[in-house]
């Protein structure tokens, strides 16, 4: 987080914990940003993100938001939002920070692979995480490319004959891409052909970004592996105002680390995912569930027996499948 | 208890279990780009009130919602 702070991003986090729960949250993980304290779901509420296919019933989780996040500009003014389908998938907090500060900084230390000639550089960078892979949290593949002056790409259409920039990202099973997102163009004239074509030129970047599903990176069992092999397959054409060099097609390749959590203190109750096992949740589920027992008593003995017979019949289906 | 959803993602809880359940589509997301984000005072982890849009002065901000720091 001192990324946040150098850049002059205030960055807040607000759950339905107490103060105590997040205190201790606060100094075992090192957090340095302020944990806001929501008992009463109030804010989450009056922001209309109350998970509500959450009943009521359930009491001790009843009150939790749909996760999560608002980037706003210097006038408190959204920006950007960032909600997913599944609370799985989250974004990396540098992905937070770009979209706060409308450009992309990539750590030193991310994993890369160069590329390019003729006047034309490309590198493919894992932006977010320190370069790490997560379960459920999207990270980017970052394409830069610098362009000696003079030369432009082409993007998507072109006519016959010219190829357009494209780049594809895979890795193993389980390494989710989302579509590119493709920086804005400039229109130049092609006299040739009498049409107008879109390009780039400079510096630019294409992102992928990317998540890993439970195939490739669970949190509920340890990895397979320790790094996945991504690539990155790029091809372009570079021309000038007059000529075009042939089209190029090369593939780039990375060895990304996948995030190591702490598996063997896995259980629900433990702080799952958390890295290292600092922090003792169990005095404040405790009180969690005392606080929503003096709320809602009876639903929260519904919810435990809920959960007792949920996790029996899991169990069940687990061992059925052997 | 490892379980893998319907997006691929495994967690300790079981499926069907209503912490697993996510936004249905179409759910309202709050305040829309364009918006100046809503008001609000929650005191944070050391019991001080932080006025969000105070606190944060002319600086640009990043709010998280998360689910718990407790499970």
């Amino acid at each position: 987080m001192p990324k946040f702070e150098a850049a002059g991003v205030r960055l807040y986090a607000i759950s339905y914990d107490d103060k105590r729960a997040l205190r201790e949250f606060a100094e075992k993980q090192s957090i340095p940003f302020p944990l806001l304290s929501d008992v009463k779901s109030e804010v989450i509420r009056r922001y209309g993100i109350l998970n509500d296919a959450i009943d009521k019933s359930d009491a001790f989780l009843f009150g939790i938001p749909f996760p999560g996040a608002y980037v706003t500009d210097e006038a408190g003014k959204v920006v950007s939002r960032f909600f997913h389908q599944s609370y799985k998938k989250r974004d990396s907090p540098e992905v937070l920070l770009d979209a706060a500060l409308g450009r992309i900084e990539i750590d030193e230390a991310a994993p890369r692979a160069t590329g390019g000639e003729s006047g034309v550089r490309i590198e493919a960078a894992v932006h977010g995480g320190r370069g790490t892979i997560r379960q459920g949290v999207v990270r980017q593949l970052v394409v830069s490319f610098e362009l000696e002056p003079g030369l432009h790409l082409y993007t998507d259409p072109v006519p016959e004959g010219l190829t357009a920039t494209q780049v594809r990202v895979s890795g193993p099973p389980g390494f989710v891409t989302a579509d590119p997102i493709l920086p804005a163009t400039k229109t130049l004239r092609h006299e040739g052909l009498g049409v107008d074509l879109e390009t780039w030129e400079g510096r630019f970047e294409i992102v992928v970004p990317f998540h890993a599903d439970g195939r490739l990176a669970s949190e509920t069992r340890p990895l397979d592996t320790e790094t996945a092999s991504v690539e990155v397959e790029v091809r372009y054409q570079a021309c000038n105002e007059v000529e075009c060099l042939l089209p190029r097609a090369e593939t780039l390749r990375l060895e990304v680390p996948l995030d190591v959590v702490d598996v063997p203190k896995l259980g629900m109750h433990n702080g799952h995912g958390q890295r290292e096992g600092l922090y003792d949740a169990m005095p404040h589920m405790r009180r969690l569930f005392l606080r929503k027992a003096r709320e809602n008593p009876v639903g929260i003995l519904r919810f435990a027996w809920k959960n007792f017979r949920m996790e029996r019949e899991a169990r069940r289906r687990l061992r059925d499948q052997g | 208890m490892i379980e893998r959803d319907e997006h691929g993602f495994d967690a300790p809880a079981p499926l069907g279990h209503p912490g697993r359940r996510g936004l249905p589509p179409g759910h309202s997301t709050g305040p829309a780009i364009g918006e100046r984000l809503p008001d609000f005072v929650l005191p944070d982890a050391f019991g001080r009130e932080i006025d969000f849009h105070r606190d944060r002065g002319e600086a640009k901000a990043v709010v998280v919602f998360f689910r718990s720091a407790v499970w």
